[in-house]
C-alpha cells in the first residue's frame, strides 16, 4: 500500500465528491432521492468502469518508461492547474468557491422547472444527478489512472482513496442533509496541488533517467520546496494587490479634490 | 468541424485549461527529452533535475504572473 497516494487520491476526491454531492442534494430534493440516488450512483459505477478498464490496460500494455512519461506529464497538467487555482483563490484574485451559493443557484434554477415532485423515476432528477457526480469524478478518475501508471499497487492504493473519500463524504452528506460547507475546499485544492506537482515532477524526472537523491524519500523535500514557493508567491501577489489597491484610492481621492477645486 | 473543434476544447479544458501551464510543462518535456537523448547535450544530464524543478516553479509564475497583470483583475483590485 502506497499511502501518499491514497492521502492525495482521498483529498483530491473528497474536493470533487462535495462540489457533486451538492448537485445530488438539488436532485434529491426538487425532484425526489430516488431519481437522485439512481443517477449519482449510475455515474460512480461509469467511473469505475472507466478506471477498471483504462487503467488495467494502461498497466499492462504500455512500457513503464512511457507510462512514467505519461504520468508525469498528467499530474504535471493537473497539479499546476489545482495549484494556480487554489493560489489565486487564498490572494482574491478568483472568488472562493461557496457551496451555500452554488447550492442555492441550482435549487432555484431546478425549481424554475415549475414542475412538481413526482413519486417515481424523475427524468430531469436522474440526468442532474448523473451528470454532475460523472463530470467531478472524471478528474479524480484520471489522476487514479495517473497513479495506476506509477508502479506496482498504484492504482489499487489510489482508487482506495478515491472510495473512502466517497464514502465519507456520502455518509456526513446524509446525514446532515445540506451542503457541505464547513469543508475547507481551498486549502484541500492546495494540498492536492502540492502533492500532484510533487509526484508530476518525480515520476516525469525518473522517466529521464533521473535518479533523485534520497529516494522516495525526495518526495518530500520536493512537496517542502513547492509549498515553500507557493507560500511566497501568496505573500508577493497579496502585497502587490493591497499596493495596487493603495495607489488606486489615493489617486481617486486626488481626483475628486481636483473636481472640487474645479467646481469652486 | 465545430463540432471537432468544440471536442478539442473540451479535451483542452478537461486537462489543462490553461495554455501557460501546457506550454510550459510541454516545453520542459522536450528540454528534457533533448539532454537525455542527445550525446552532444550529455553534460547536462546531472542538472535535469534542478532544471525540472526549476522549470516547473517558471510555469507555476509565469501564469500566476499573467492572472496578476490580466485588466479585470487590475479592475478587480480597485474596487
Amino acid at each position: 500500500m502506497q499511502w501518499a497516494i491514497v492521502i492525495a487520491a482521498f483529498l483530491a476526491s473528497a474536493v470533487e465528491f462535495v462540489e457533486a454531492f451538492t448537485l445530488v442534494l438539488v436532485a434529491g430534493i426538487t425532484t425526489n432521492w430516488r431519481s437522485s440516488i439512481l443517477g449519482a450512483l449510475g455515474a460512480a459505477a461509469v467511473l469505475a468502469v472507466i478506471v477498471a478498464t483504462l487503467g488495467v490496460a494502461l498497466v499492462t500494455y504500455v512500457p513503464i518508461e512511457v507510462l512514467r512519461f505519461v504520468v508525469g506529464f498528467l499530474l504535471l497538467l493537473f497539479g499546476l492547474k489545482w495549484l494556480k487555482n487554489a493560489i489565486q483563490r487564498y490572494t482574491g484574485l478568483k472568488l472562493i468557491h461557496d457551496e451555500q451559493a452554488a447550492y442555492e443557484a441550482n435549487l432555484a434554477e431546478a425549481r424554475a422547472r415549475g414542475e412538481p415532485a413526482k413519486p417515481g423515476l424523475d427524468t430531469f432528477g436522474v440526468v442532474l444527478s448523473f451528470k454532475s457526480v460523472l463530470l467531478e469524478g472524471l478528474e479524480v478518475a484520471f489522476i487514479v489512472i495517473s497513479f495506476g501508471g506509477s508502479g506496482a499497487g498504484g492504482i489499487g492504493s489510489a482508487a482506495l482513496g478515491a472510495a473512502v473519500a466517497g464514502v465519507l463524504v456520502i455518509g456526513v452528506g446524509a446525514l446532515v442533509q445540506a451542503p457541505l460547507q464547513r469543508i475547507p475546499e481551498n486549502s484541500l485544492k492546495f494540498v492536492v496541488g502540492i502533492m500532484l506537482t510533487t509526484f508530476g515532477t518525480f515520476w516525469g524526472g525518473e522517466s529521464f533517467g533521473i535518479n533523485w537523491p534520497f529516494s522516495d524519500l525526495f518526495l518530500l523535500i520536493l512537496a517542502a520546496l513547492y509549498l515553500l514557493a507557493s507560500a511566497l508567491l501568496i505573500t508577493a501577489i497579496k502585497q502587490r494587490q493591497s499596493r495596487v489597491a493603495l495607489a488606486t484610492a489615493t489617486s481617486q481621492a486626488t481626483m475628486r479634490s481636483q473636481e472640487k477645486e474645479v467646481r469652486l | 468541424m465545430n463540432i471537432i473543434l468544440k471536442v478539442i476544447l473540451a479535451v483542452y479544458n478537461f486537462f489543462v485549461g490553461d495554455l501557460v501551464i501546457l506550454i510550459g510543462v510541454t516545453l520542459l518535456m522536450v528540454i528534457l527529452a533533448l539532454i537525455h537523448f542527445l550525446g552532444a547535450l550529455a553534460a547536462l544530464r546531472g542538472g535535469s533535475g534542478i532544471i525540472l524543478i526549476v522549470g516547473v516553479l517558471a510555469t507555476l509564475v509565469a501564469t500566476l504572473g499573467r492572472e496578476v497583470i490580466r485588466p479585470e483583475n487590475r479592475q478587480h483590485d480597485a474596487t
